[in-house]
């Protein structure tokens, strides 16, 4: 099947954005991803070590009174954004099993660089309490004050790093 | 104020998560069908060449934005019953620098690695197993750095941009539109000069073989089915033991009176006006836990806020400590200990506790009638009735 265009940018713009309505109107909060990673490691520490996960700064609220850290809606919409990622790349004939990189760089540096990438992702996500989904996209929309500072400090790494990383994508 | 029928209330928690496999659905469409499955279109926004992600997000903020508070303005929905995300402006302006260098590194964020894996991408797949190494590295730090913890917890308080700029919502709003109407404009402009440069994002080739695909599906399907088991596994019935037990004013009066080494008492109230029991530690929930951990193993922790309602400890704490909550908390204090009411009755008895009554009222005052104190017994339980551990570092 010969792969369909990707969405007018305006279009998915108008999608995700009354998708992210109706999560507040509906659910009365804002999407998220990251979550996900720190539930995770809450889950993993609980069964590893319960003391140190429930009396840690950044995990212990996840665990509160014994609650069941996966348990939470912005775990099960991950497994939807899973779900839909996967329906709209098969049905668009988008569907592929390789490697995103740029022309110059190898697949093992391309993967030495999601890794790394993503553990630094990882770190400040769980720093500031959300990603461009939970903060910029989420809190972007609420108007809060701290989250629209996220969102230009994004932008203000991505363009910081970009030189540094060209090889990769150009 | 009653018209608002928005969000929806529901009966049972597991109805409102149904909710989010659908909306996470749909979100998960729109960002493959965005094209933010694939880490080139990602990265280009850095390059100038391809300014989908701004185009996408800001499209999106605006629709939700314009959307959500125009109901509020109609009265249709409750914005106190939606959650805001808190300003923590020093962790959110590091965090997100960090978030932007790792964004450029991986290609994806958090959100985009989960479509990308989803469709297939390898690299998808690696960056966030990245991001869970990030959240337990961010996890352990935060533990083993003070520094990092106080960034972290700094300066929670909520805020909204109309408020900072002491502004109404429909002018912010407006100003948000027109600011990211210009950016549409703009990075329209910029794509075209750039895209010279490096030409535009061509879409992979399509899969051939149908194998692949099928793979994914089933792998996808087995770990989406194990993650809704995890959640909708019931948490283990915890062995809660009694740890929290009441403590009459008058026991603890008579305790610090006696000077019982092994009493140690914790100032828990929120606001700290006017004078507290003496010789306890005003702490916070954070900050009780360092107290604790340098107490004497069988130490007796006995802990008061404004007017008792405290039964239940901050689950931070250690959950194996016991406790003794002050009946009444410091309202009960004041008018059993400072002002004592005379004791009803006339016989001996009465006459005693009275006295004595007047005594400890007078202790505590600091008048002169406080020399006639002598200790009585202990009224406390003996602190070798039951045993505490220590608190164990984990990890």
């Amino acid at each position: 099947m010969k792969p369909k265009s990707y969405w007018n940018p305006y279009v998915a713009g108008v999608v995700l954005g009354l998708t992210l309505l109706s999560a507040f109107l509906v659910a009365g909060q804002g999407l998220g991803s990251s979550a996900f990673a720190k539930r995770t490691v809450a889950l993993v520490g609980t069964e590893v070590a319960p003391e140190w996960t429930a009396t840690n700064p950044a995990l212990g609220r996840y665990v509160e009174g014994g609650a069941n850290p996966m348990k939470d809606w912005l775990v099960i919409e991950v497994i939807g954004v899973l779900l839909g990622g996967f329906i709209g790349s098969v049905i668009g004939g988008r569907f592929k099993p390789t490697i995103e990189k740029g022309p110059r760089i190898s697949v093992g540096g391309r993967m030495a660089y999601a890794l790394g990438g993503g553990a630094v992702m990882g770190f400040g996500a769980a720093l500031a309490r959300g990603c461009t989904s939970g903060q910029a996209l989420s809190g972007g929309a609420l108007l809060a004050t701290g989250s629209w500072a996220f969102m230009l400090m994004v932008f203000a790494g991505g363009y910081a790093m970009a030189y540094f990383v060209r090889r990769q994508w150009t | 104020m009653t018209t608002a029928i928005l969000p929806l209330a529901f009966g049972s928690e597991e109805f409102r998560l149904l909710t989010a496999i659908v909306i996470g659905f749909v979100f998960g469409l729109s960002l493959e069908g965005a094209g933010f499955g694939n880490a080139r279109k990602l990265a280009a926004q850095f390059y100038l060449y391809d300014m989908t992600v701004f185009k996408v997000m800001f499209t999106a903020v605006l629709v939700a934005m314009v959307g959500l508070y125009t109901l509020v303005g109609a009265g249709v929905v409750d914005l106190t019953a939606i959650w805001i995300n808190p300003t923590y402006m020093w962790a959110q302006v590091v965090g997100g620098f960090l978030m932007g260098v790792g964004f450029i590194m991986a290609g994806l964020c958090p959100g985009t690695s989960v479509v990308s894996l989803s469709s297939g991408r390898y690299d998808g797949i690696v960056a966030f197993a990245g991001i869970m190494v990030g959240s337990l590295v961010f996890a352990l730090a935060v533990d083993w750095f003070p520094q990092l913890e106080w960034l972290y917890e700094h300066g929670r308080h909520v805020s909204l941009l109309p408020h900072v700029f002491h502004l109404s919502f429909p002018v912010v709003m407006l100003g948000v539109v027109v600011i990211a109407v210009a950016g549409f404009v703009g990075a329209e402009k910029v794509e075209q000069i750039y895209r010279a440069r490096y030409g535009a994002i061509e879409l992979t080739p399509p899969t051939t073989r149908r194998s692949p695909r099928v793979k994914f599906a089933l792998g996808g399907a087995l770990v989406a089915v194990a993650l809704v088991s995890l959640a909708w596994k019931q948490a283990p019935p915890q062995a809660t033991p009694v740890r929290a037990r009441p403590l009459a004013p008058i026991d603890l009066a008579e305790a610090i009176i006696a000077a019982e080494p092994d009493v140690m008492i914790l100032d828990l109230r929120s606001q700290r006006e006017g004078g507290g029991i003496p010789g306890a530690f005003a702490v916070t929930d954070s900050t009780a836990i360092p107290v604790l951990a340098g107490a004497i193993p069988e130490t007796r922790v006995v802990v008061y806020d404004e007017d008792g309602f405290l039964k239940e400890l901050p689950a931070t704490w250690p959950p194996t400590l016991d406790y003794y909550y002050l009946e009444g908390g410091l309202g009960g204090w004041r008018t059993e200990v400072l002002t004592p009411a005379t004791a009803a009755g006339f016989g001996l008895e009465q006459q005693a506790v009275t006295e004595r009554q007047q005594q400890i009222a007078a202790f505590f005052s600091g008048s002169a009638v406080a020399t006639t104190v002598v200790a009585p017994p202990p009224l406390l339980p003996s602190g070798g009735s039951h045993k505490k551990k220590e608190r164990v570092g984990g990890c």
